[in-house]
């Protein structure tokens, strides 16, 4: 339960964070850059989209699917064997693309981006939190 | 006024509260009713799990409208007259004092983030 509810809570995090980054980008303003000056220079990146679909709308899906299996995992919806396979899978699949999206950042881009990072540390954060939950 | 970072960091603290609250009430609606105070019980209209799953997803509506920042003072206005009901019909006890605080975060939400037409009526009339 405390596991789920750390889990939830750093969802809940994701989705405002994204929210946030999707309103700006359709109002065609950057977002305000609380460490450094480059969040533009990586939002408006060619790196900013998978395919054609951007990387805030897919992270916003990410904490939507992470948060609502969490709360099927609390209240106790059938099939809980798969959401808690599916849940663990998710995160450890977008903590593998976060730890491309920061090399991206860090080697391709060369520049930093805060927003992206708070995202990145979120998702390992969520992952640490299964790790963890698994071991005690 | 409040601070813009600090609003912010308040409205999603309050947002994951009010979600997270609805999925323990959804969780068992039946147990979280014992909370009523015996007088609200008669005059609930509806079955008392059926109430409680009615304020569950009242919970969550209000959470993900402080969660996405979307009409957000409507959802301050809901959750400062939802904590005053569950005020009212729960009792002051030493778990649901801490209403109290919630309830004062609901009025700074609501209140900064009045739109600006409803604030100059309110300004007009002073």
């Amino acid at each position: 339960m405390t596991s789920q509810a750390l889990i939830f809570t750093l969802s809940a995090l994701g989705i405002s964070e994204t929210v946030y980054l999707i309103k700006k980008r359709m109002l065609s303003q950057g977002p305000i850059c609380i460490v450094g000056e480059d969040c533009t220079k990586v939002l408006t990146s060619k790196w900013s989209k998978i395919f054609i679909v951007p990387n805030d709308v897919l992270g916003l899906l990410f904490y939507i699917v992470c948060s609502s299996i969490t709360a099927f995992l609390v209240i106790g919806i059938e099939p809980v064997w798969f959401f808690d396979i599916t849940i663990k899978m998710l995160i450890i699949l977008g903590s593998l693309l976060s730890v491309f999206l920061t090399y991206l950042q860090f080697k391709v881009i060369k520049a930093w981006c805060f927003w992206c990072l708070m995202s990145a540390c979120t998702i390992w954060l969520m992952s640490v939190i299964i790790l963890i939950s698994k071991l005690y | 006024m409040v601070n813009k970072a600090s609003y912010h960091i308040l409205r999603v603290g309050m947002a994951i509260t009010f979600i997270w609250i609805g999925i323990l009430i959804l969780k068992s609606p039946e147990s979280w009713g014992g909370y009523l105070q015996p007088w609200a019980f008669s005059i609930l209209p509806i079955p008392i799990e059926q109430a409680m799953i009615s304020t569950a997803v009242l919970d969550i509506i209000i959470g993900i409208m402080f969660l996405i920042d979307w009409k957000t003072w409507l959802a301050g206005l809901l959750a400062t007259l939802h904590i005053s009901t569950v005020l009212t019909v729960s009792g002051i006890t030493d778990i649901t004092v801490r209403d109290i605080g919630l309830l004062a975060g609901c009025i700074v939400i609501m209140t900064e983030s009045l739109p600006i037409y409803i604030k100059n009526k309110f300004k007009k009339n002073v």
